[in-house]
């Protein structure tokens, strides 16, 4: 496969799960924040520091409230992170790699570009309507993903796709996570104990792991069972567990995955050493950091070892030699 | 649906459907016989299923424009272009004559010379080429075919005659339209498909993979076939990435490819470099190679030349083979057809005045305002001028232009070129259209069934280039020969 294609797909599976995951995380939160009691500092812009974009936010608009938000979010294209920039770079990925992906995918990811274009301003004119374009923009997706791995062969292709899906996951999981280190709840508050739990049960919902979460773990929602659950859980398929030990299988089953795998494998080892029991916020949040640079050593890895390899002129001869052996 | 006979009362054109009286010609009346049977709501039900079915496949093209480049939906009618099939088998054998004798002679232009030796093809015609390469003279690539894919256009005259407009030999496209037009006319009308005996088209890229694949300098089952494209933001880049997802080719651009010491060229795969064996090339010659040809290109491959003339690679089309594709040369095919395999052309030139020779020059320039004048080299309906359209200032301009390089310049007389019912406001009017068929050449010949028919969408208009506002429709060829 061409090194270009492998990045393509790579991105492209990256930008699908980042647009999904957005879409889930607004309207968890819409639903998270009409229970929180007055007096709790998560607010919408909780959203945009979570996806680590407070700088690029309050470079284009003034006042950071629901309406300028939901528009940065969802529509606002001068994002590059907003979920129809995401499906647009998506598409346009898809579209250089028609040859490797089942016919029917092209369509569906340009219909999905095409509702959205057609419906994301639908999205700011009220709640009611923005759940239900993100809702189709979650369907929509999964369509993309049964396709994928349905009828698309399993080949090195899927495995660039699962890798970009899994990386961009275990990404969002450390942000989520992280929402905690930027709320406070002033410990005086009455009902302190249970604006916590929310606290915690409004991360779980951003994961959609609330139901798993109890069915699985405990029935109470505290901070150290969610950690733990989130970062450790062998069983659920947003934990960091479990995303890296699926990133590791992709690259055991690609030649020369050493290097990356090796850059997997540390992130993966430093997360099971965590004890969640004694972690206050400040740690948790500093491991998280941790994890997201290790995330990005995995990016460069990647890039080094299969998608830029061959960029330098210089290295042809020994390019060679390594084909010829 | 109606047809809109005050139009068509105003249009004498020869209508591929309809007859003088405007009734169906007999391949098309199954066709009516079933757009009777619709009422109106449901045709224009299912040409918005239509529009709808273009946006979903994502079957666009580009236009360059100053805000940016712009996708646009491929413009498609629904009502399609119908022939027999007694009347198409002959025109199928022309194109391969004709596309066997072209290759004959630019394998002949580019070695021996022999048809300029023997007086038949003028040296100065030669010499005045853009598409001559110097860098090809002592080539013969594989089976002495340097054009492996062409796309001819033909167009009917008012007394019915079917003419050879040109042959497209650089990198023609509009295959893949051809290709969805049909898939688009099976999901929406499934019911006529039963009813009247359409010849499939769909073999087509299994054709073009075989007569790729002949071109591998190794034997073998598997050859590594790449489509080169300039990128995403050529006009025709779905039908580059179209083609390679249906031959099950890669599409590569020219910085995935390099060529190494060896001269041979390589793909830069995630785990090493693969070894290419055919490029089905979309990119103009000039930029294909910067060390051969437009030093700051950063579309082609350098070395892509060396490795061709050793016979590393094979190129389709090869570099070079656009010689053969000018309009001035096109006026000598009809000679080039008996020079070469001694036969009567099976198809027709329209007359043509080169404007090389000053009797023919003189009398072009004294018939301006009956004559549509074309540059030699240019493609896509891009620097002519059609003369009785034009104002006179315009042609004044172009008398200029002939006068300053008469080389350049060649003229044919207006044709009326042919009509077929389209759906235009809930009617259906007469529109201009072409038909371009793609023809194959490497080991064997082979010509699509119909080809991709183009259509002016604007009354009157005869451009039919979807840069300039023209659409398509499906062509049909019916069984009518058993029955």
């Amino acid at each position: 496969m061409l090194a270009r294609a492998a990045e393509n797909l790579y991105w492209m599976a990256r930008y699908l799960e980042r647009a999904e995951n957005t879409a889930r995380l607004i309207n968890s939160t819409t639903d998270v924040l009409l229970d929180l009691p007055h007096g709790a500092t998560l607010g919408w812009d909780t959203l945009i520091k979570v996806a680590g974009l407070d700088e690029s936010f309050s470079k284009l608009y003034k006042t950071a409230n629901e309406d300028s938000i939901m528009r940065f979010m969802i529509e606002d294209e001068r994002n590059p992170s907003s979920i129809l920039s995401c499906v647009k770079y998506a598409r346009e990925n898809t579209r250089t790699l028609r040859e490797l992906l089942p016919e029917e995918l092209w369509e569906r990811i340009n219909s999905l570009y095409l509702y959205l274009k057609d419906n994301a301003s639908h999205t700011l004119s009220s709640r009611r309507e923005r759940y239900i374009v993100l809702q189709n923009v979650v369907a929509q997706r999964h369509a993309v993903v049964g396709l994928i791995s349905g009828v698309m062969a399993h080949d090195l292709a899927y495995q660039f796709i699962r890798l970009g899906r899994n990386i961009e996951r275990a990404d969002m999981t450390t942000r989520i996570l992280d929402i905690n280190f930027a709320v406070s709840i002033p410990k005086d508050m009455p009902l302190y104990e249970v604006s916590v739990e929310r606290l915690w049960m409004s991360t779980l919902k951003a994961l959609s792991a609330y139901q798993t979460y109890r069915r699985l773990k405990a029935v109470n929602v505290t901070g150290a069972g969610v950690i733990e659950f989130l970062v450790n859980d062998e069983r659920f398929p947003r934990s960091l567990e479990y995303c890296l030990k699926e990133a590791e299988s992709c690259l055991q089953a690609m030649p020369f995955g050493g290097v990356v795998l090796s850059s997997v494998q540390s992130a993966r080892m430093n997360l099971q050493r965590l004890n969640a029991t004694d972690l206050d916020s400040g740690e948790l949040h500093e491991l998280l950091d941790v994890t997201q640079k290790e995330l990005g050593l995995i990016n460069s890895a990647l890039a080094t070892q299969y998608f830029h390899a061959y960029d330098d002129p210089s290295k042809t001869s020994a390019v060679q030699t390594q084909q010829q052996a | 649906m109606e047809i809109a006979s005050t139009e068509y009362a105003a249009v004498t054109a020869y209508d591929e459907l309809l007859d003088h009286s405007l009734k169906p010609r007999s391949a098309a009346q199954p066709f009516f016989d079933y757009l009777n049977s619709l009422d109106s709501d449901e045709l224009l039900a299912r040409r918005e299923a239509v529009e709808a079915t273009i946006m979903a496949m994502g079957i666009t093209f580009t236009i360059y424009s100053e805000a940016g480049n712009i996708d646009r939906a491929w413009p498609f009618d629904v009502i399609p272009r119908v022939m027999g099939r007694s009347e198409w088998d002959p025109i199928q054998a022309g194109l391969k004559q004709r596309l066997k004798a072209l290759n004959l002679f630019i394998n002949d232009l580019y070695n021996e010379q022999r048809i300029i030796k023997d007086g038949i093809f003028p040296a100065e015609v030669l010499e005045g080429s853009v598409n001559f390469r110097k860098q090809c003279i002592g080539v013969t690539p594989r089976f002495g075919v340097w054009a492996h894919v062409c796309g001819t256009d033909l167009v009917r005259d008012k007394d019915g005659t079917v003419y050879v407009l040109e042959d497209n030999l650089r990198v023609p496209s509009g295959v893949s339209y051809m290709l969805e037009n049909r898939q688009i006319m099976k999901r929406i009308f499934p019911e006529v498909f039963r009813t009247t005996n359409i010849l499939p088209v769909d073999d087509y890229p299994t054709q073009l993979y075989h007569t790729l694949a002949a071109l591998s300098p190794r034997p073998g089952d598997q050859p590594v076939i790449v489509v080169l494209t300039p990128g995403i933001y050529n006009s025709a880049y779905f039908e580059h990435s179209y083609l390679a997802q249906q031959m099950g080719a890669f599409l590569v651009e020219g910085q995935d490819l390099l060529v190494g010491v060896d001269d041979v060229v390589y793909m830069k795969n995630i785990f090493g470099l693969q070894r290419v064996d055919v490029i089905y090339r979309r990119i103009d010659d000039n930029f294909l190679d910067p060390e051969a040809f437009s030093p700051d290109s950063i579309l082609g491959v350098p070395g892509l030349m060396r490795a061709w003339r050793k016979g590393n690679v094979g190129i389709a089309n090869a570099p070079g083979a656009g010689v053969a594709d000018d309009k001035v040369v096109y006026a000598f095919v009809p000679q080039i057809i008996k020079y070469y395999l001694d036969e009567e052309p099976i198809l027709a030139n329209v007359p043509s005045y080169l404007c090389m020779y000053p009797d023919q020059c003189e009398y072009v320039l004294n018939n301006l305002d009956k004559l549509v004048v074309k540059p030699a080299n240019e493609s896509g309906g891009y620097g002519m001028l059609i003369g009785p359209r034009a104002t006179q200032e315009e042609r004044d301009q172009f008398a200029k232009l002939i006068r300053a390089n008469p080389r350049n310049y060649m003229a044919q007389p207006t044709l009326e070129i042919s009509t077929a019912p389209t759906l235009i406001d809930g009617e259906l009017a007469p529109r201009h259209l072409d038909l371009r068929p793609f023809v194959l050449q490497s080991d064997k010949l082979y010509a699509t069934t119909g080809g991709l028919t183009r259509v002016a969408l604007r009354k009157g208009s005869l451009v039919v280039n979807s840069s300039q506002g023209g659409g398509s429709k499906d062509t049909w060829i019916v069984e009518d020969t058993s029955c």
